[in-house]
């Protein structure tokens, strides 16, 4: 059944996955300066895993998942299929991830396979609630088409992880250990992350700079880059061969043809000023060019070895990925909150604006913070020095609480008491 | 410095006879400029001070370019605009009533004279959210009962669907071409 149009799109459900997911970026934010000796190793380390987990899984999934539940309703034009499988889900993969780091944290192998059926569990809801919210889609848009692509990565993702879990008790996978793990990193970042932001970015990006949806042959580089580059670089890594870089390469062509969509939108809009969300957005899309150079420097073997491996890890997840993540949510939550709170009262009298929601001074020392933050840690764990990254992760970790200062003043106004009473200051006009 | 006047009714360089009646103590100023420069919004704070205005008194709008989108929004409430070009990004434009206008089709589409319907013609793309479910609830209040408002949208607005529901009100939409949305809006029957 495709639910009737009209229905109301939840803005309780996207924020408790936004709200868990920001605990989660607080917790990953300040285990860095803690876990500084192990960022100065080798990444397969137990708490590493567990850092990396709490990123990929506690932050970044969980702000996806979330998100879809605003976005898709706007981008896709219908709303979710089903809000209560949306809930059920979001207890199963929290559980899940809360048990996987904790598990990876005290290296307990064998509490990792419950831990990632439960993530599975979560996954194969979310993937259903897409897959039926999508069906009978008529018009297939760029969008469309990269959101499709990036739930199959998600689920593709969820299973490797599993089998690895698996695979740690009971030898069942034919590559070896790094093999796997290099493939489960790139399945989870070029499979499931990229297309998801590179697809939702190009609908939802023009509404906040006002200009013009993308168009023309960059959509098709982006999309056949993804759609045959991601398996090439996969499958390539799982088993060392050659295909790996030629799969690189692909996603490459389609990350340069995103950056110059981003490009070309950042400076034909129309909005004369660019608010923090925006900042940290374009910024983190900046972090794409380092971070892809040195994924492409990785797969053609010009540089090698944990240290490179790292330092290209917390530019995409850290960089890219988190500094487009907290740009979209400091858009996105003040919308939802926004319409939760004050939508029903439009028309009838003064609402406050999302601009009185927001508190810019803070969201300015995040984005310091954490856009410097991010690339110095990308060169102090690629350097290897454990005073660096410590001294860095104190940076990120106070920048971190400062965007979570900032998300909490937009939440107090689902307070109670605060919808009690609104106040909302008149403008001020001089006679 | 250039002055000019979208509307085409009054003369360029010299301020309409109506608005310089309006003497300096009824006049009002509102400088956004500051507010857009930091990315803000001000279309609330613009309508809150519009809500404000006496029938004789005029408020001036000061912004870093012309703002041409709320002289339809403010057309539709009997407002004229008279704007001025102080420099390239610093533009002033004044809303006044002006009686010897003729009166304006709401939405600025001609309606005919014996329709039983008249349709108010809203354009909210380029806004950024939520200012098109603002702007539409804000219009759908003083909506009459022989209205019908149209809203021209650059996508389907799934979270003003229901505001629209709860409110009362029926719609339908389409798309009259590839990237326009239009709703149709009406008060429900009861």
């Amino acid at each position: 059944m495709i639910p009737a149009p009209g229905r109301a799109p939840s803005a309780l459900l996207p924020l408790t996955y936004l709200l868990t997911a920001a605990v989660a970026f607080v917790l990953a934010a300040l285990a860095v300066p803690w876990l500084a000796t192990d960022l100065a190793g080798h990444y397969y380390h137990p708490r590493i895993l567990a850092l990396t987990h709490i990123t990929t899984l506690g932050w970044i999934t969980l702000t996806i998942m979330g998100a879809s539940y605003q976005i898709i309703p706007v981008v896709l034009e219908r709303p979710i299929w089903s809000e209560r499988l949306a809930w059920w889900q979001y207890g199963l993969f929290v559980a899940g991830v809360i048990g996987l780091v904790g598990h990876f944290f005290i290296a307990a192998w064998a509490g990792l396979l419950w831990s990632a059926g439960l993530i599975v569990l979560g996954t194969v809801g979310h993937l259903l609630n897409a897959a039926l919210t999508v069906r009978g889609l008529r018009r297939w848009t760029f969008t469309a088409r990269l959101v499709v692509l990036a739930l199959t990565g998600f689920a593709l993702t969820a299973l490797f992880g599993a089998a690895l879990g698996l695979d740690h008790v009971r030898k069942i996978l034919p590559t070896g250990l790094f093999a796997n793990l290099h493939a489960h990193v790139h399945l989870a970042l070029l499979g499931w992350v990229l297309p998801m932001v590179i697809g939702v970015a190009a609908r939802v990006y023009p509404m906040f700079l006002l200009v013009r949806e993308p168009e023309g042959v960059g959509g098709a580089v982006q999309l056949w880059g993804l759609g045959l580059g991601v398996p090439a670089t996969v499958v390539g890594l799982l088993f060392q061969s050659p295909l790996a870089a030629v799969g690189g390469v692909a996603v490459a062509a389609a990350v340069t043809a995103h950056i110059a969509w981003i490009v070309r939108m950042a400076r034909t809009r129309k909005r004369p000023a660019l608010d923090w969300g925006l900042r940290f957005a374009l910024t983190g899309t900046a972090f794409l060019l380092p971070a892809t150079t040195l994924g492409l420097a990785l797969a053609l073997d010009i540089v090698g070895g944990p240290r490179w491996a790292m330092a290209y890890a917390v530019l995409a997840f850290g960089g890219w990925a988190s500094l487009t993540i907290v740009g979209m949510m400091l858009k996105i939550v003040p919308f939802l909150v926004w319409y939760r709170a004050y939508s029903p009262l439009v028309g009838h009298g003064a609402v406050p604006t999302l601009a009185q929601m927001s508190w810019p001074r803070v969201e300015g020392v995040a984005f310091a913070l954490l856009a410097t933050g991010m690339g110095a840690l990308a060169v102090a764990v690629g350097a290897g020095k454990v005073a660096w990254i410590r001294a860095v992760g104190i940076v990120i970790a106070v920048g971190t609480i400062a965007f979570a200062t900032t998300l909490a003043r937009v939440f107090h106004h689902l307070l109670p008491c605060r919808l009690g009473g609104i106040s909302v200051a008149r403008p001020s006009v001089t006679p | 410095m250039a002055d000019r006047c979208e509307c085409g009714h009054h003369a360029v360089g010299i301020a309409p006879a109506a608005l310089a009646a309006i003497p300096d103590t009824r006049r009002l100023h509102l400088d956004v400029r500051e507010d857009l420069r930091r990315g803000d919004a001000p279309f609330a704070k613009i309508m809150a001070t519009v809500n404000m205005l006496g029938v004789d008194q005029a408020l001036e709008v000061r912004a870093p370019f012309e703002p041409v989108p709320l002289y339809t929004v403010l057309a539709k409430l009997s407002l004229s605009h008279w704007t001025e070009a102080r420099e390239a990004d610093d533009w002033s434009v004044w809303f006044y009533r002006d009686p010897a206008a003729p009166a304006e089709a709401p939405g600025g589409v001609a309606s005919a004279a014996r329709a039983p319907e008249r349709t108010v013609t809203l354009d909210v793309r380029g806004l950024e959210p939520p200012q098109p479910m603002v702007l539409v609830l804000q219009r759908l209040e003083t909506l009459g009962q022989n209205e019908k408002l149209e809203i021209i949208h650059s996508r389907r607005p799934v979270f003003l669907y229901p505001q629209l529901e709860g409110r009362g009100f029926v719609y339908e939409t389409d798309e009259p071409e590839p990237g326009v949305v239009r709703i149709v809006i009406r008060r429900g029957t009861v």
